[in-house]
């Protein structure tokens, strides 16, 4: 990840999710889909989410706390089951909000 | 009378051999799977050689699902391809047995950092912790050593170093889920597991077992841990002759790794499924010396009683005995006080009886040396020769058993003994018996 913030996309941190998401779940990146649910049709388990936000700090170069990531869940997807609910794109949303954070 | 516990399937992933299949053509050739350590960078360590599993062996390949093999230490990869290896053996499917009615009983390790990962991972924060604290490094900063491991530390790397992290993936990787015992009897363990999956099947808590040992302490500290205690071998020019129990010459052991399962089943389970049973798993005496963590009794007692009381369980006198599988670590001090228990436990017929250290071969596995050592064993008898002690040159008049030197011997053998002994007075006894 280029330390310009100004150079990445969206794109970009999508792709870059995604490739984070096959190397936890040991999968090949073109089984995660944009919509693909991270534990229904994946297989993550709870310790996998701990795993994958350890390698968005490693990619982001920036610290990602584990309540930031709790109270995104909760605002994004209230009441929704976090088994289907939880996809590379509100993953991907959530890389760009601490991409911007630390931009800001 | 409790039903007699069947052997049904054997695995043993050794430095010589893989497969339990090709263990047996190695015992049988005498062949050493001692070499200079590839693991690590071993130049500055005193100690410089070791018995690894090939590395051309992926025990990752047994994990399902792949990400699973992410929590799994080498140890514990290692007891989750035996016990897949140990129950194709046995031939026993997935709705063979209910799965609340199987259990596992295995021996592990477990000193420090499991493997070079997490040792590497402790290491930078503690040094990362150091640079950034004032006034030299004389103390450990904690709250520095906690934003460096916090910022450097996988979550879930700590859960490799599970006490029971071997037993509990074997549970998942082979839907096992009655009684789940994690043995950590050091040197024992292998020996105990088995000796308490008997148990389990004998009180009616299972029918089937997967029971064995693992462990995989070729790392640096393993190596280092050992090397301070005095307790191996420096003989690093070499590799293949530094393993020489019994030998006047010994210097100590060589660290080996991998892992062994047998598959134990109560008789009439293993009768009603029509299973081939290898040999029977007749007899487990155990003992704890109460005296000293790494010395032995003097007299050896503690080590003769286990083997005594096996004896007892199984039912039979030291005349029914032809083969024992020795401890044999070729330190000073075991291989003389095992002489002794032998000649204590079996009298007058301890003349008659052949002693052979498979660790001379393959180094000593410690947390999976009992288990390997007990599919040696039912090799012995299934394949009727007795494994030699390799580089046994010149004999100690203090060790003076027909320990059946350098060479494998053709014998009828109907019971052999497997003997462990480990640090904290542990001393374990198994009888493996003719079908």
């Amino acid at each position: 990840m280029p330390d310009d913030t100004a150079l990445v996309t969206r794109d970009e941190l999508t792709a870059m999710v995604r490739r984070v998401i096959a190397e936890v779940l040991v999968i090949p990146a073109d089984q995660v889909r944009d919509d693909s649910a991270i534990v229904a049709d994946l297989g993550a388990e709870s310790i996998d989410f701990l795993d994958l936000l350890f390698r968005l700090e490693e990619v982001l170069g920036r610290k990602v706390p584990i309540e930031r990531w709790q109270r995104f869940l909760e605002e994004r997807l209230p009441g929704a089951s976090y088994a289907t609910a939880i996809t590379t794109t509100v993953v991907a949303d959530f890389a760009e909000q601490e991409w911007r954070r630390a931009a800001a | 009378m409790p039903e007699r516990v069947a052997i049904t399937g054997v695995s043993a992933i050794t430095p010589v051999a893989t497969t339990a299949a090709d263990f047996a053509a190695a015992l049988r050739a005498g062949r050493s799977g001692v070499r200079p350590i590839s693991a690590f960078p071993a130049a500055g360590f005193e100690t410089r050689i070791a018995a690894e599993v090939d590395g051309a062996f992926d025990p990752s390949s047994f994990a399902q699902p792949r990400k699973a093999a992410k929590l799994m230490s080498r140890a514990t990869l290692f007891a989750v391809a035996a016990a897949a290896m140990a129950r194709q053996d046995a031939g026993l499917g997935s709705g063979d047995v209910d799965p609340e009615r199987l259990a596992v009983s295995l021996g592990a390790g477990g000193m420090g950092p499991v493997d070079l990962d997490m040792l590497q991972g402790q290491h930078a924060a503690i040094l990362a912790a150091a640079r950034e604290q004032e006034g030299g490094y004389e103390h450990t900063d904690l709250a520095a050593f906690a934003r460096a491991y916090r910022a450097l530390t996988n979550p879930i790397q700590g859960l490799r170093g599970l006490p029971n992290s071997a037993a509990a993936n074997v549970a998942i990787q082979q839907n096992a889920r009655g009684p789940n015992n994690t043995i950590a009897t050091a040197c024992t363990s292998g020996t105990q597991a088995i000796g308490e999956g008997m148990r389990l099947i004998r009180s009616g808590a299972a029918d089937v077992v997967f029971a064995g040992g693992t462990d995989a302490m070729v790392n640096p500290v393993g190596i280092l841990g050992f090397g301070l205690l005095g307790t191996l071998s420096r003989r690093n020019d070499e590799p293949e002759r530094a393993s020489r129990p019994f030998d006047r010459d010994r210097d100590g052991f060589v660290v080996g790794e991998g892992a062994a399962v047998v598959v134990l089943e109560r008789e009439s389970f293993a009768r009603a499924r029509g299973a081939r049973v290898l040999a029977e798993a007749a007899g487990y005496g155990v003992t704890c010396d109460a005296y000293r963590i790494t010395d032995e009794r003097p007299d050896a007692s503690g080590a003769t009683a286990a083997i005594r009381r096996c004896l007892e369980d199984a039912g039979a006198d030291p005349g029914d005995v032809q083969y024992i599988n020795a401890h044999g670590t070729g330190t000073k001090m075991n291989d003389q006080l095992e002489t002794r228990a032998i000649r204590a436990a079996l009298g007058a017929h301890a003349q008659a009886v052949a002693v052979s250290s498979t660790k001379s071969m393959i180094g000593h596995l410690v947390a999976a040396a009992g288990a390997v050592e007990c599919v040696a064993c039912v090799i012995a008898l299934a394949e009727q020769f007795l494994p030699p002690t390799i580089n046994y040159d010149t004999p100690d008049p203090e060790c003076d058993l027909d320990y059946v030197p350098n060479r494998a011997r053709p014998r009828r053998i109907d019971a052999a003994l497997s003997n462990s002994f480990g640090f904290g007075g542990q001393n374990a006894c198994l009888m493996i018996r003719r079908w």
